[in-house]
């Protein structure tokens, strides 16, 4: 049976260009810069110093605080220096830069028959949080919130259910899709790792309509095990993100302003999952994820294990480089990824693809749009998952009401985009609401606008 | 890396659907041709000659109000095409080109384009339009011609008020145009009696429910655009499909107009005319599914949508049974478009998770 979620559009999907590319190796790289703000929660102070010697493995970041993740070298090297680097969102964060020793090793992923007959048994709870905390996992689909954190036994909220989101709702990115096909038993051996570690009794694994293949491999794995259940939902955006995951799987609604563990419900990303059991077995830390490159602006589009802190440009010249009609390169999806000027900026652990789109696939959401009036259509408001009014919001923030921004619940809204993705006025809608979001967040630090 | 110089940096998302303003238009000018063709057909040259003119004088007022505000032309929307074609629909088919011109002239610059042009207007233009040329040229707007394809023998509404203008060459007699009460005419007529019983003698004198056949197919008279029912149906039917208008205002609409006219029927069925009558004679099809669907003046939400069809439902019966013009459309409309931003107000969009904060 399908299930669904209220609002959300289905824009092309664009999966077809890699989702039948193997994982390959990713580039060799000469330089890395691993961000010491990698997740959410406090920046993490640096663990290593200029000219220090350091192997793929070791911490080169860490934070006392509670709500944080260590960071590790993705490769052999030595540290040039910690330095600001550029971050699609926060702007510019310190990072940790490492020129890669001749001596580095390019890691392998984790051997599959590492896997196969996983005993869940032989991992206690407080082992598999330990491995999360030591291996730095954090959520890899995008929010990168550190996975111990969330997985810690709360006695005040219960976790019961666990929601695996294998969903990949965004357009072109397949990175998860290639993990379920090719990394199978990790993954099901991280399914059940979290499981355990959260404490949850019951598993479902949300996955849309359009990876019957995935589907398939799925339900027969998924049979041997009595509480951990595949939900096959409608391919719509924005069917990945985890409040509608979680009406869409379990029908029920978090209230506005709540976070899914307060209703006892855990959810976690495909490549996580398989982080954790890797991090688990064999003790390595998140160093290393795959990366989708793709869009019609890249030559020789694929899925790359590649390390965490290599440019942008290491990637899309392993990926055959640009094409020469790419008229943007993007950190994320086409929905709700960031547009990236500067190629040097690095992955990090939540970088799950970078396109490079050309000037047909961007459409009217060009540089240099014609906007026009808005005709109240309503087109956006069908089109919001969270049921709110964005033009209204937008053109608040724009006419600076943001009281009438705050009356009509700008903080509700996610920035998926659909109301945008949408508009025939051609108006940018989620542009706005983002601007509003921000100042009112200065606004309430009494930051100068 | 001389790759960094055309890459372009904005806000997600970075990809939008086709769609435009303009294409939202174009549907809405497909979904009238049906009615466009009955009027033309009913009608003949002077259709074709109004609607010619009323969407000529529109778009070039436009133009030249862009001019004046030193703005690019925004006539490629085709907002003001679809304004001259409803106000075009809204009028008898013998009104003088010279008052129709006037009429687009004034509510294109004065309704639309003295508040910012598209989006910006508080009242519906074609509209505004109507009860303008109503304010100015009071008779011309009330005299009625028959369609040109009846024929004069066969027996139709209000034929005890007809007056046939007839031209003699040495050849044949022509007759250029019968004039006529529509049926709403003969209603209102009844119900000014005051007096059931008259008002009873002349409803079922006149065939009066037997008409209803005429007005859905159009053979009767009245505005150019608002005789064939079945027409603007096909229409609204093409756009509902096409969400270009949402099925909420139509059948709220519709819906509270054919109850409040069921009511009062009930009470006499002699003196007031079949609700059914009501539905598909004067202007009410066409403010069903075009004018009251007009996204800029109504409510954004379903709930406030609910609220403005049924009010304007009312409001057309209750100027049809006990204002004093036989047809209310025009007026109902305007005086919910006035009531849509305390609508909207009323009628808040809540998030599907709740109310922040509880509730």
């Amino acid at each position: 049976m399908k299930f669904t979620f209220r609002g959300g559009v289905h824009p092309p999907e664009g999966k077809e260009l890699t989702e039948n590319c193997a994982i390959a190796a990713g580039p060799a790289p000469k330089q890395v810069s691993i961000l010491l703000s990698q997740h959410i929660g406090a920046i993490c102070e640096p663990a290593a110093e200029k000219k220090q010697e350091v192997k793929i493995g070791d911490v080169v970041g860490n934070s006392e605080a509670f709500v944080s993740a260590k960071v590790h070298s993705s490769v052999n090297g030595i540290v040039k220096d910690i330095a600001l680097r550029s971050h699609p969102v926060l702007g510019r964060v310190n990072g940790v830069i490492i020129d890669v020793s001749p001596d580095n090793v390019t890691k392998m992923p984790a051997a599959q028959s590492l896997f196969t007959d996983f005993d869940i048994n032989k991992y206690s709870e407080q082992a598999i949080l330990d491995a999360m905390g030591n291996c730095g996992i954090v959520g890899m689909g995008g929010a990168g919130f550190p996975t111990k954190v969330k997985a810690i036994p709360n006695p005040k909220s219960p976790k019961e259910t666990l929601v695996i989101n294998a969903c990949e709702c965004e357009p072109y990115i397949t990175c998860d899709y290639r993990v379920i096909l090719e990394w199978t038993d990790q993954f099901m051996a991280g399914v059940l790792l979290m499981k355990k570690g959260s404490g949850c009794s019951k598993c479902y694994i949300g996955i849309e309509d359009n990876k019957p293949e995935a589907i398939r491999i799925l339900k027969e794995k998924t049979s041997r095990h009595a509480d951990v259940e595949v939900t096959v939902l409608k391919t719509k955006y924005p069917q990945g993100s985890e409040r509608q995951l979680i009406n869409a799987v379990l029908g029920k609604i978090i209230p506005t302003g709540q976070i899914p563990p307060m209703a006892g419900i855990v959810v976690c990303n495909v490549s996580t999952a398989a982080a954790v059991a890797e991090a688990v077995v064999t003790g390595a830390p998140l160093t290393h994820r795959v990366v989708t490159v793709s869009g019609r602006g890249i030559k020789k589009p694929g899925n790359y294990y590649a390390p965490i802190g290599i440019s942008a440009q290491e990637l899309i010249d392993h990926a055959g480089g640009l094409t020469d009609d790419a008229v943007k390169v993007i950190m994320g999806g086409p929905m709700m990824g960031f547009a990236i000027g500067d190629l040097t900026t690095p992955t990090t652990k939540t970088t799950g693809s970078i396109l490079a789109l050309t000037a047909k696939e961007v459409g009217k959401a060009k540089f240099g749009r014609v906007q026009t009036n808005c005709i109240r259509c309503g087109r956006c408001l069908d089109a919001c998952p969270e049921r709110l009014n964005p033009t209204k919001i937008a053109h608040a923030v724009k006419a600076d009401m943001l009281d009438v921004a705050q009356d009509t619940y700008i903080t509700a809204c996610m920035e998926c985009g659909s109301c945008s993705y949408v508009c025939p006025a051609n108006i940018e809608l989620t542009g706005y609401i983002k601007t509003g979001k921000i100042l009112l967040a200065r606004k309430k630090k009494n930051l100068p606008a | 890396m001389a790759d960094i110089n055309r890459l372009i940096v904005s806000p997600s998302p970075h990809t939008s659907n086709g769609y435009s303003t303009k294409a939202v238009m174009l549907d809405v000018i497909i979904g009238l041709s049906p009615a466009v063709l009955a009027g033309i057909y009913y009608f003949r040259l002077n259709a074709v000659l109004l609607i010619a003119t009323c969407v000529i004088s529109c778009v070039l007022t436009e133009l030249i109000c862009c001019k004046i505000r030193k703005k690019a032309s925004s006539v490629g929307d085709l907002s003001a095409v679809i304004t001259g074609l409803v106000l075009a629909m809204s009028l008898p088919p013998a009104l003088p080109l010279a008052y129709a011109a006037i009429g687009c002239v004034f509510t294109i610059a004065i309704s639309k384009m003295v508040f910012g042009g598209l989006g910006c207007n508080p009242f519906n233009p074609a509209m505004v339009g109507r009860v303008f040329l109503t304010a100015c040229f009071g008779m011309a707007m009330t005299t009625w011609t028959m369609p040109a394809s009846l024929n004069p023998e066969m027996p139709y509404i209000g034929s005890s008020d007809a007056v046939i203008t007839t031209t003699y060459t040495a050849d044949e007699t022509t007759t250029d145009a019968i004039t006529g009460a529509t049926p709403l005419g003969w209603v209102k007529k009844a119900i000014k009696t005051r007096n059931l019983e008259d008002a009873s003698r002349i409803v079922q004198a006149n065939y009066a429910n037997s008409q209803v056949k005429a007005c859905f197919y159009g053979y009767t008279g009245g505005c150019l655009g608002e005789t064939s029912a079945i027409a603007l149906l096909v229409g609204g039917i093409y756009l509902l499909i096409r969400r270009t208008i949402i099925w909420v205002v139509p059948v709220c609409v519709l819906g509270s107009a054919f109850l409040f006219a069921e009511v009062i029927y009930a009470f006499d069925r002699t003196a007031f005319a079949n609700p059914l009558l009501h539905i598909v004679s004067g202007g009410m099809m066409i403010c069903a599914f075009f004018i009251a669907t007009d996204p800029v003046t109504i409510p954004i939400s379903r709930k406030g949508m609910a609220i403005f069809g049924i009010g304007a439902g009312l409001l057309i019966m209750l100027i049809r049974t006990f204002g004093g013009y036989p047809e209310g459309v025009m007026y109902a409309i305007l005086i919910m478009n006035a009531f849509t931003p305390l609508i909207d107000r009323a009628c808040k969009v809540k998030p599907i998770g709740g109310v922040p904060g509880g509730k």
